[in-house]
């Protein structure tokens, strides 16, 4: 329960921000964020840039799976699409496109392309559901990875060997430090995920809450399936390929192997963890998918102190504990960690007059 | 204020000794640091799991020996599960939270390649791995990067000479579809034309669980004589030449280093037969049972009886931990180097102490004294597995590419 929100006037009620906890915890995080991108140390920011570029990938996932209640296994390879074609473009048109202002062009290409290409994707979702459009999404994971290694485009993609990519420059200042490209990464992330919030309360997001909870009722309502299951797929993968765009710019080289199926089922993991179809979601699933197995790493490190013999049992046994770790929550809170964290949250407001 | 003697003296005391403490710190480090990356998960775990205790070993006996210049190295292990950003990611933390490593020892060419263009600035670090990929051998790009042998290419070559020395007239080459199978593919067919040698058959397979039976079919077809395999590890390649046998196809076949495993002929040989009998490959070391001449072997073998009674490292280091021993060898020889000349350790220093590594005796990994060429040591011979007594022995003289 949220007191003291009176709204006196429509535009309040429309705010994406539209009460004062919304507001501070956003103006908060940001305020976070750059404190720890000035303080953190390279690690850190490693393993935040890591999360950050999953997380705008996740997000779109949200958006297809979480709200449309489309499932796709397939979304790595809109990863693959913005990587490459970010790449791609860079080199065919260096020389053409100024150095500075590249990024403008590059960028929006590759969202573009991985937009288009998931309006392709996204066709089998006007027949089948559930299941079946899970596994007809996978085949677009193997069909891309498979294109990008052929040898016929490996002048333009690398093939199997991959391709060496660009350090993004903005008007000249050149982003080559993991430091700079984290704070381009933090911005874009923080601006995804405030879009996506935003894109849930207009038209189009109530139209797929809509096809998400009854798709022949949505119907009904009028809604246009085809369109909007459609969009819903260029979104997610729009997203996708941003996330991609980034990973390329971040990463010194890209190989076709970082975006195979293994990626795929990553960004499912980390929605159906974090919690599907609420905006938070992504965030507490990328922190539990990226950072858990780290701190898990580093806890068994310290039990075990550094001998290098450790280093053997540790392995494995650092994997169970993660898969034990997900198999709890998922028990404990079907509905994701966000779902912890709401109840968490609510108790502490109703403190001491209620609990949970 | 004005610049007297005195002021002078007192300003250049105090520059120097803001300056130079930093100094003297970072060039006497309590210990120095060597960080890996290995799969101890994943698909080869095998290895892994198998080359770690090398590298417990290497860090006791390089300790015995003074460390870096009367400085104590340790070894940091982590498990990369054969995932290239994994191992990027085990690199960085390493960097942040290892500020004396000097070394770092990769896993992949996939992580090798990925990490490559990073090193630059004080992001470089002197690094070996477990690839023999052509690519990794190009100091001019990079020169912290290098191969503790001969690549793939160099591999072929020398299989190939020794076809020709055979009287070999036709050759097929089958290699796994993944980077690792294809690398010495395009080399090889030139290399094969330039020395007469036909090449009948070139088939890419599975890396793992590939259609056996289409790929034997297809080199009883092609007619082969000779027969050379690239890209597998524990699989695959003893399948293939086990169905050419079945198929009573007489075709000679030969593996690269990662095919060359006496723990896993020996295994295949326990579980299916002794149709390895005859298979050759190339080898740039000695097998470690071959310890003659080879000193360094021999303080090895005393060691693991020791530390690894118990364990299949009792008696026998796989040619997969010589690989790693011999990478981090070489490293330490340049880390060396530079120490011994008083100077503080960087990447750079390393990487041109390595480059200028001529003449030296590694106690017997290899045929003789080595020299690094280009980022890599161009030689190796040919060993052939005797089924009977489970080992491999040399059918060539060292050969040198």
């Amino acid at each position: 329960m949220i007191n003291g929100n009176l709204k006196s006037n429509y535009a309040a009620d429309e705010r994406v921000l539209n009460n004062r906890y919304k507001q501070v915890f956003v103006y908060g995080m940001a305020l976070l964020l750059a404190v720890f991108g000035a303080l953190a140390n390279d690690y850190l920011i490693l393993i935040a840039s890591k999360m950050g570029l999953l997380l705008i990938a996740v997000v779109g996932i949200n958006i297809l799976t979480g709200y449309t209640g489309l499932v796709s296994l397939g979304h790595a390879a809109f990863v693959a699409i913005g990587a490459y074609a970010v790449t791609i473009f860079q080199n065919v048109t260096a020389g053409i496109i100024p150095d500075g202002i590249m990024i403008f062009f590059a960028v929006p290409f590759a969202v573009f392309l991985a937009a288009a290409i998931g309006v392709i994707v996204g066709l089998p979702s006007l027949r089948v559901k559930g299941l079946y459009l899970a596994v007809a999404t996978l085949a677009a994971n193997f069909i891309v990875i498979f294109l990008i290694e052929q040898d016929v485009f490996a002048r333009w993609t690398g093939g199997m060997v991959g391709l060496t990519t660009n350090a993004p420059s903005l008007f000249g200042w050149v982003l080559d430090t993991k430091r700079e490209m984290f704070g381009l990464i933090a911005v874009v992330g923080f601006v995804t995920l405030l879009a996506a919030q935003n894109l849930i309360r207009t038209r189009i997001g109530r139209a797929f809450i809509a096809i998400r909870d009854r798709d022949y009722s949505a119907e009904i309502l009028g809604i246009s399936l085809l369109r909007y299951k459609l969009t819903s797929f260029s979104i997610s993968a729009a997203y996708c390929g941003l996330s991609g765009a980034l990973f390329a710019y971040f990463y010194a080289r890209i190989l076709p192997e970082q975006f195979e199926l293994d990626l795929s089922l990553e960004l499912v993991a980390a929605l159906i963890v974090g919690g599907m179809g609420r905006t938070m979601g992504p965030v507490f699933g990328v922190i539990i998918i990226v950072m858990v197995p780290e701190v898990i790493k580093i806890t068994f490190g310290a039990i075990t102190g550094d001998a290098a013999g450790m280093a053997q049992l540790r392995a494995p046994l650092q994997e169970i504990a993660f898969g034990v770790l997900l198999v709890v929550f998922l028990l404990k809170e079907p509905l994701g960690i966000n779902q912890i964290v709401d109840r968490m949250l609510r108790a502490a407001n109703r403190w001491p007059f209620a609990r949970g | 204020m004005k610049m007297n003697r005195r002021s002078f003296l007192g300003t250049t005391a105090a520059a120097t000794a803001v300056m130079g403490t930093p100094m003297i710190l970072r060039a006497q480090p309590s210990e120095y640091v060597v960080a890996s990356s290995l799969p101890l998960t994943g698909p080869f775990a095998t290895a892994g799991q198998l080359v770690s205790p090398a590298l417990k070993m290497f860090e006791a006996l390089v300790n015995e020996d003074g460390g870096i210049g009367g400085v104590p190295i340790r070894t940091t292990i982590e498990d990369s599960g054969y995932v290239p950003a994994t191992a990027l990611a085990n690199y960085q933390r390493a960097l942040a939270t290892e500020p004396n490593m000097v070394m770092y020892y990769g896993d992949s060419t996939g992580f090798m390649k990925l990490v490559a263009p990073e090193l630059k600035g004080d992001n470089a670090t002197l690094m070996g791995s477990t690839s023999f990929a052509s690519e990794l051998a190009n100091p001019a790009e990079n020169p912290y990067q290098y191969l503790p042998g001969p690549s793939y290419e160099d591999q072929v070559d020398i299989l190939l000479q020794n076809i020709k020395k055979a009287g070999g007239t036709t050759v097929a080459f089958i290699f796994s579809n993944t980077e690792f199978g294809r690398d010495p593919i395009a080399h090889g067919k030139k290399k094969a034309e330039e020395l007469g040698i036909k090449v009948v058959l070139e088939e890419a397979t599975k890396a793992q669980g590939a259609d056996i039976p289409t790929h034997v079919t297809k080199l009883a077809q092609s007619g082969a004589e000779h027969c050379i395999l690239q890209g597998y590890v524990t699989g695959v390649w003893p399948q293939l030449i086990g169905g050419a046998r079945q198929f009573g196809l007489p075709t000679q076949f030969y593996g690269t280093f990662w095919g060359m495993e006496k723990l896993i002929a020996d295994r295949v040989t326990a579980e299916a037969g002794p149709f390895l009998d005859g298979y050759s490959g190339v080898m740039p070391y000695r097998y470690s049972y071959d310890s003659a001449d080879a000193p360094a072997y021999q303080r090895y073998a005393a060691f693991q009886k020791k530390a690894f009674a118990g364990t299949p490292l009792e008696n026998y280091l796989p040619t997969w931990g010589l690989q790693s021993l011999v990478s981090l060898n070489l490293g330490i020889e340049a880390l060396r180097r530079v120490a011994n000349k008083g100077e503080e350790i960087t990447a750079a220093r390393a990487a041109e102490e390595l480059a200028g590594i001529k003449d030296f005796d590694t106690g017997g990994f290899f045929g003789g004294p080595i020299s690094m060429e280009n980022n890599k040591i161009g030689t190796g011979r040919v060993y052939t597995y005797k089924a009977e007594t489970g080992l491999f022995d040399p059918t060539s003289d060292w050969f040198t590419v």
